[in-house]
């Protein structure tokens, strides 16, 4: 179970970025996910360029492959992010979602 | 600087299902002991270099561990910076026999890797990432394919290049008795395989491996003996998405610089190196960013055959079959490039030997590249 | 005055058709889209739920807002899938949405009526003084058992309304409520997928409670269903709300900007605010709309609105920043069934 309270802190941080848009610097589509993340294989990962120059990294959602290159407009929004326990605490986070 | 390796040891790296990290340690440290001529009771500190070890088999304290296992009642130490563990070590080793406060220290790279499932492995090594990273769902090799496809836009690197290290590798650990793939590849095999992270694919990638590797290092000289005359660390941020550059990992180049200054020799003087590749991009990137190489020029050469043993015409790279295909067990990498350099310099590698080896260099990375380390090593002569 | 400042809505888009659902199963295709009048419906991300999905709906009804975030003094969701038993979806959505902490917070559950309740309790507030500015969301990712009738219909979306008053820009005129014990569609605690009487869903549930509020609302504004200009009612199916409009006297000019579920199915707590929406995107000023939900149980919510000289403005703002219930309809993205399984957890 991931812990709530760490939850807690990183959504915090949510609000802020929540509403930006940017451009990607750079991908890949992950194929063979890490634990947690098997619902949502494949999915894509990028270095996004944030209006304001600063750079996130995030997955990639509702995307066509001709939407994964440098340059693609995406806005930022929330998701579930790691698949939670049945019991647990879910997390939600900050993915990008081309435009 | 002028440490002496007094002597080396490593254990087949493999799925060594039978072998506990205990024996995988024994193994190592027995070999080192014997090639050393030393005795137990000259070892006078030991530093043990493990990533995984905490977050999947809920063991810390590894100094007390080993030291207890190994029959050392000597300060013990863990070291840790995710795949520069035994990097990092082998450092802080310097560091202490500089200090003044030892002489003959021992340092144990250590890893285990397959008792647990590979999704779990793989989120494990991702504590080597940033927080931001895992939250995306990203992983090693996805970070890395993602510096691949930078590369390949900026300087129209190929799969086939990156195909090219991986046959290289593999090819070299064809020659290594103790590497975990002793069988050469081609490159449409590379290029069919199965794709792991656009665009990077298996055979891209280097495996999950259980082995140990340990060095006995010393002031002490010795006539035929190896020294280190430079040990350089240098960090860069956690993530990718902070650098400032998707196609340079600025952290080896700051590294090798320092390590170069300290030891007075430069890229031309060396003739072996063992480099990180723990994905094929990243001895490309390794070979750019020390200064082997100019930007963007590694890709054409490697494809036609160049630092492979027996064809290299600047430096041979990765004689031990490297990451790929020797095998990279986190924490035991970093040691087990000393190894390899040490015994490419004492003449003992058989049918991978190099002919000329007077100098060599180890870069041992972690994470995407937020630690380098760097160290070169010379034959002393009499 | 008091009534509508602001509204937000977001569909995923993602769509599986009819024709998809009915393959699997062997069944002619035809036959439902005619029985049940619904070609698609939208599914959610497989990292979607009734949180992100209330987030984008009241992310975009605040864009539209003349104020920030803070002014909010309440926030209501209704769901029937809210993501926790126990665990408020309106303060994950007031905190990731920089509410502050200074607001009444509450969810609820009244099956496709929830959001709804949630308007006639903010309004409430509002009109007393209480509170300045309330929001009311209905969202749901809502679920069916495969195989079931259900599943050709049961969608997902979010709405939300942000009612005061100050700018308004559809008045509440008046608004009246009918509730009964009435179990014709319910899902035990615990259990994955809801169940449902069947044909007893018609009749006793549906029309009864929205033909009841209906009255209750004609007779309470004293107003003649030929003087208004637009109607919305609960949309489970594409036959039920024409049919309701056909015996309260409706004609088909005043329903049709609201049946979005042709093109959506039935996201549950959001289909009548869906089409409230709908309808709002193009009312021009001093026009009526005739509004009535339904959720099982049973009860209907109904509202009378006037829109106001203020909502010409507001439509220019949401043509700006591509606002409109149109927008949310345009991007599609075609899955199969499998992909469906996916989407929604059943595989």
């Amino acid at each position: 179970m991931i812990s709530p309270v760490k939850i807690w802190r990183n959504q915090k941080h949510i609000a802020k970025q929540l509403g930006q848009t940017g451009k990607i610097i750079s991908w890949s589509l992950i194929r063979v996910p890490p634990e947690g993340f098997s619902e949502q294989a494949p999915y894509p990962i990028a270095v996004v360029e944030l209006t304001g120059k600063a750079k996130i990294l995030a997955q990639v959602v509702d995307w066509k492959i001709n939407e994964l290159h440098r340059g693609q407009k995406v806005k930022t929004v929330v998701r579930k992010t790691i698949e939670a326990t049945q019991d647990g605490v879910i997390p939600y986070g900050i993915k990008v979602k081309p435009i | 600087m002028n440490i002496t390796v007094l002597g080396t040891g490593m254990t087949v790296f493999g799925e060594r299902w039978e072998t506990s990290p205990r024996a995988l340690a024994r193994d190592a440290v027995k070999q080192a002991i014997v090639d050393s001529g030393c005795e137990h009771k000259h070892i006078q500190a030991l530093y043990v270099a493990n990533m995984l070890s905490g977050m999947l088999g809920m063991q810390g304290h590894l100094g007390a561990l080993f030291a207890e296992e190994l029959g050392l009642s000597v300060p013990a130490y863990t070291v840790e910076g995710a795949c520069a563990s035994g990097g990092l070590a082998i450092h802080t080793a310097v560091l202490g026999i500089m200090s003044g406060q030892y002489d003959t220290v021992l340092v144990l790279g250590v890893e285990k890797m397959t008792d647990h499932k590979p999704e779990q492995v793989s989120s494990a090594l991702m504590g080597a990432g940033s927080n931001e990273e895992r939250l995306a769902g990203a992983t090693f090799p996805g970070l890395y394919a993602i510096l691949t496809r930078s590369h390949m836009e900026a300087y129209g690197t190929t799969e086939k290049a990156l195909a090219s290290v991986a046959v290289k590798n593999h090819y070299h650990a064809s020659l290594n008795p103790k590497a975990q793939f002793q069988k050469s590849i081609t490159v449409e095999a590379v290029l069919r395989s199965s794709c792991v992270a656009d665009p990077l694919k298996l055979l891209d990638c280097s495996p999950v491996t259980d082995g140990a590797a340990a060095v006995i290092l010393s002031k002490r000289k010795t006539n035929t003996g190896v020294s280190i005359i430079a040990s350089q660390v240098a960090s860069d941020t956690l993530g990718i998405a902070e650098r400032e550059s998707l196609t340079t990992l600025i952290a080896s180049t700051r590294a090798s610089e320092k390590a170069f200054i300290q030891s007075g020799v430069s890229q031309k003087d060396i003739q072996v190196v063992e480099v990180h590749d723990c994905f094929t991009i990243a001895e490309i990137l390794a070979l750019e960013d020390m200064g082997f190489v100019k930007k963007g020029e590694v890709g054409n050469r490697i494809s036609e055959g160049e630092f492979t043993l027996g064809k290299a015409k600047q430096v041979v790279v990765n004689s031990s079959g490297g990451l790929k295909a020797c095998g990279h067990p986190v924490g035991a990498t970093g040691v087990k490039q000393i190894v390899e350099i040490t015994n490419q310099l004492r003449g003992r590698c058989k049918s991978r030997q190099i002919s000329n080896a007077r100098v060599g260099l180890t870069h041992n990375v972690g994470g995407t590249g937020a630690t380098a380390v760097v160290h070169i090593l010379r034959k002393d002569t009499i | 005055m008091m009534g509508i400042v602001s509204y937000g809505t977001y569909v995923p888009q993602y769509r599986v058709s009819i024709e998809e659902i009915a393959a699997t199963w062997k069944k002619d295709p035809d036959e439902i889209k005619r029985a049940l009048g619904v070609a698609k419906k939208s599914v959610p991300g497989v990292d979607e739920d009734a949180v992100t999905i209330a987030i984008e709906a009241a992310s975009q009804s605040l864009s539209l807002f003349d104020g920030s975030a803070s002014k909010i003094e309440a926030l209501f969701v209704g769901s029937e899938s809210h993501p926790y038993a126990v665990n408020p979806t309106s303060t994950i959505v007031g905190e990731l949405l920089n509410i502050g902490h200074a607001y009444l917070a509450s969810d609820l559950e009244f099956a496709c009526k929830a959001g709804t309740a949630g308007m006639q309790m903010i309004a409430g507030l509002v009109g007393s003084g209480e509170i300045q500015y309330g929001m009311a969301i209905g969202t749901d990712t809502a679920q069916s058992k495969p195989h079931d009738a259900l599943e050709y219909t049961s969608a997902s979306a979010g709405v939300s309304m942000i009612l005061g008053k100050q700018n308004v820009i559809a008045r509440l005129e008046s608004y009246t409520s009918y509730s009964s014990d009435t179990p014709d569609f319910w899902r035990r605690d615990g259990i994955r997928y809801p169940s449902h009487a069947g044909r007893f869903t018609g009749e006793p549930a549906y029309f009864a409670h929205v033909m009841g509020a209906a009255k209750r609302l004609i007779e309470k504004a004293n107003i003649d269903v030929s003087d208004i200009d637009y109607c919305v009612f609960h949309m489970p199916n594409g036959k039920f709300p024409r049919e309701v409009a056909k015996r309260l006297g409706f004609l088909d000019t005043q329903l049709k900007q609201s049946l979005i579920v042709d093109r959506i199915g039935n996201p549950y707590s959001a289909s009548s605010m869906m089409g409230l929406a709908a309808t709002l995107d193009s009312a021009k000023p001093n026009k009526t709309i005739f509004m009535v939900s339904y959720g099982s149980g049973a009860g209907s919510d109904a509202f009378l609105w006037k829109t106001t000289p203020g909502i010409t403005l507001f439509h220019a703002k949401q043509k700006r920043l591509g606002c409109f219930v149109e927008n949310q309809l345009h991007h599609t993205r075609d899955i199969s069934y499998t992909e469906y399984l996916k989407h929604t957890h059943k595989l």
